[in-house]
């Protein structure tokens, strides 16, 4: 009896053995070599260099700095998220879809364009330009800027994940909970944010990393001034400009433990909660 | 105070749980602040030239460069995240190996990584001296510095979005579709490209736009790797930053407009797309 | 041209889900697989439409060594539980799908293609529905048109895997009926695996009850009703 027959839906042992080869070629080429080699570099002066270089005075004040946008940007957009997942999945109200592409937009949109638009505003010949230089209000340059433009790229975040998750959850719940008379706020406490808190959870977590991480947009509003105005990939660029090659991936080292920390989270989040995150399947 | 007065009865809310007026009072608040406002100052400021100012503004030799690089290599970029993101949902859907969960979180990496540090590393990677790129010196082959890194970096960064979108739509699809096409007499091929195909084309779609509305904006991860040559290698949002250094905010803003004219036609044919495919299911 | 089943036995990992199962049916018989979850039954059915591979024994069915062949070359039309229709397809599409992948020299034209669908939809009493999907279609009219595209490419075995079982009631007796009927009419022989006792007696001419990998008893179903030969069949029975 000759067993050379496959079952209809498996590949042939050549095919896996090609697509496989292919599969782990380019993850590996494209997506593995850059962040071993961030490491690489990183540590090619030793590790004394390395330390030297993050505990350097303008990476601790970029590093500072990033944390502070970071702990600013984060829990606003977390209510901001909170609040818009509430009225669009318990309420119906007319322009709800046209609500929610607006909360979208921010991902489709250019991080300079997300930057750029803060500069037409505040800068200098921007709309309020000449009102805060007679007031010598400073926004651009500043930190009011960098949180400006750090909140806009990670608005989303919460938002985008609670509003689905919400919506599958349903009013039944909170329904009851006003039946029983419990107050708006009681009810959200005690009702809703039990069911959402690893849905919250997940999406704080990847909110945080964007910040942390935000490039373009923070670059067009920051002035990158250094020591004061250089967010942690700011002040990686700097450094890399500068030919100071173990500096600069010092810090992306940095960066980079932080994302791999952020996937190991999401992850583990993904895995054991799946069917409290809504957009598991939805990116 | 005594209580006696009128008892004023309350409005009627017309909703059964409470905290409508404040959730959608702040969302709006702090939408129109954020959102909309900063992009209305966007879409007014080029109109300071007039139409004509404005077309003359987005129609130099240089912009129509830019725009033509942003836009062709994240098409070119998405054709091949597309490509390689099939054959790799593929196998990490349907074939059991040791280590395949550890692939599939990679493939998140390009999200979670700031695009400054991969754009430092793909550079180094990629130059003339870097680990690839010396690799590919001796074939005259140049990536870094050239429209090619461009490229790279583009597949780089749209590769997730690529692979993600066809993981769930491939689970779905399972074995007896499968099984059905053998019994009725088709090949492996047929199989593939009469059924499984067809039932993916919704999401190869949806992650091809994705990937390429990614790509056309983006910043950090390019302009390391990209020489940034007016002309050549300048993509369009490193324009939009050279003329707000040189304080032409409406010449930036024009291309503004035009980034986010295309932003919002990628987000309005996205939306077509899912509807589109739920009307098939 | 009977089918013989010689003995099959499979495994999946340790457990074993076929273990010597056997059974003769004749030409243009219909038989019943009838047991209990992880009696073998749907294993033994897959076996046979060559969409699992047996560890041991032997099927000879139309003078082939069956287990040989791959599922594509075998002409056994099958039905599964959940229909497996193509959502992209409409249901001519479905329907016709058997017909349009065969190699150009078998393949009917167009027009006779079209022709066939419209005979087959008129013999599932779906008539006019080419242009529908499926999502569109009820639970039974989707069932019906799975039939009907396992029937088009005139299969000389028909496989039907608890084809009723996501179905109500009412529909199920109408469909089972209607199987029977379509049945008679093509002359095909006929595997049908349910766990309903009830449904594998009224259609079947030839019941064979499973437990754990075996064949219990087999025969025709007054017969077995009336002498149960293990305690096993007739407990099943009585249930």
């Amino acid at each position: 009896m000759s067993r050379k027959l496959v079952r209809p839906t498996e590949d042939p042992l050549w095919l896996k053995a090609l697509l496989g080869a292919i599969t782990v070629g380019f993850i590996s080429i494209l997506l593995l070599l850059p962040l071993l080699l961030v490491f690489k570099e990183a540590l090619a002066d030793g590790f004394g260099a390395f330390w030297k270089a993050l505990i350097e005075p303008d990476t601790l004040a970029s590093v500072r700095l990033s944390l502070i946008a970071a702990a600013i940007a984060v829990p606003l957009n977390s209510v901001f998220g909170i609040a818009a997942a509430w009225c669009v999945a318990k309420f119906d109200f007319p322009g709800k879809t046209f609500l929610v592409t607006l909360i979208d937009l921010p991902f489709s949109v250019s991080p300079v364009v997300s930057g750029l638009i803060y500069v037409l505003v505040f800068g200098m010949q921007g709309w309020f330009g000449k009102y805060l230089i007679a007031h010598d209000i400073h926004i651009l340059f500043a930190l009011p800027g960098i949180v400006l433009a750090t909140i806009f790229v990670t608005f989303p975040f919460v938002a985008r994940e609670l509003i689905p998750l919400m919506q599958d959850q349903g009013r039944d719940e909170e329904e009851a909970a006003a039946t029983l008379g419990a107050s708006g706020l009681g009810t959200f406490l005690r009702v809703t944010l039990p069911n959402i808190k690893w849905g919250l959870l997940y999406s704080v977590l990847l909110c945080n990393a964007r910040a942390l991480g935000e490039f373009g947009a923070v670059s067009v509003v920051s002035g990158h001034i250094r020591g004061v105005t250089n967010t942690m990939p700011l002040h990686v660029e700097l450094l890399y400009n500068n030919y100071d090659y173990v500096g600069a991936f010092a810090v992306s080292a940095l960066l980079a433990m932080l994302a791999l920390i952020t996937l190991a989270l999401k992850s583990l989040l993904e895995w054991r909660y799946a069917d409290e995150l809504a957009a598991v399947h939805r990116h | 105070m005594s209580a006696i007065g009128l008892k004023i009865p309350l409005p009627r809310s017309r909703h059964v749980l409470p905290g409508f007026s404040l959730s959608l009072g702040f969302t709006l608040f702090y939408l129109t602040g954020i959102v909309l406002i900063p992009l209305l100052a966007l879409v007014i400021r080029p109109f300071e030239l007039g139409w004509d100012g404005f077309w003359a503004a987005i129609s130099t030799p240089r912009v129509l460069a830019s725009l033509r690089l942003s836009f062709g290599m994240s098409a070119l970029a998405a054709a091949i995240d597309s490509l390689f993101g099939f054959i790799i949902a593929w196998v990490l859907v349907r074939y059991r190996f040791p280590g395949r969960g550890l692939l599939d979180a990679i493939i998140d990496l390009p999200f979670a990584l700031p695009t400054a540090v991969a754009g430092i590393a793909l550079s180094t990677l990629y130059a003339p001296n870097g680990w690839l790129g010396s690799l590919l010196v001796p074939y005259g082959i140049r990536i870094a510095y050239t429209p090619w890194g461009v490229l790279v970096a583009m597949v780089f960064i749209g590769l997730p979005f690529t692979v993600r979108t066809l993981e769930p739509v491939l689970n779905e699809v399972g074995q007896e579709l499968e099984e059905a096409a053998a019994t009725l007499g088709a090949t492996r091929v047929q199989t593939i490209s009469r059924v499984v195909i067809p039932m993916l084309t919704p999401a190869l779609l949806t992650g091809a736009a994705m990937a390429f509305a990614r790509g056309v904006g983006e910043y950090g991860s390019v302009i390391f790797i990209a020489g940034n040559i007016p002309m050549v290698s300048e993509i369009a949002p490193l324009l939009i930053v050279t003329k707000l250094e040189q304080y032409d905010y409406a010449g930036a803003a024009a291309i503004g407009v035009v980034m986010l004219a295309a932003s919002f036609i990628m987000l309005l044919a996205l939306n077509g797309l899912q509807a589109w495919s739920a009307r098939r299911r | 041209m009977s089918l013989t089943v010689d003995s099959v036995s499979k495994k999946f990992g340790r457990f074993a889900a076929l273990n010597g199962a056997s059974f003769v049916a004749p030409q243009g018989g219909f038989v019943s697989l009838l047991g209990p979850s992880g009696s073998g039954k749907t294993t033994l059915l897959r076996i046979l439409g060559g969409l699992e591979f047996a560890d041991s024994g032997m099927v000879r069915f139309a003078d082939l060594n069956w287990l040989d062949m791959p599922a594509r070359t075998r002409n056994a039309g099958f039905v599964f539980q959940q229909y497996a229709l193509f959502r992209h397809m409409t249901v001519a599409g479905n329907i016709a799908f058997g017909l349009k992948v065969r190699p150009r020299a078998y393949r009917p034209s167009r027009s006779e293609i079209r022709e066939r669908v419209k005979r087959l939809l008129d013999l599932v009493q779906l008539p006019g529905l080419e242009d529908r999907y499926p999502s569109q279609l009820s639970g039974g009219q989707r069932q019906r048109v799975a039939l009907a595209r396992a029937l088009a490419i005139e299969p000389r075995m028909l496989l039907l895997d608890e084809p009723f079982g996501a179905l109500d009631a009412k529909v199920r007796k109408e469909l089972r009926a209607d199987l029977r009927r379509i049945h008679d009419h093509a002359g095909v022989t006929t595997v049908f695996v349910t766990h309903d006792q009830e449904e594998a007696f009224a259609v079947a001419d030839l019941v064979a009850v499973m437990k754990d990998g075996r064949i219990e008893q087999y025969g025709a179903p007054a017969e077995v009703r009336r002498n149960p030969r293990t305690a096993f069949v007739s407990e099943f029975l009585a249930a």
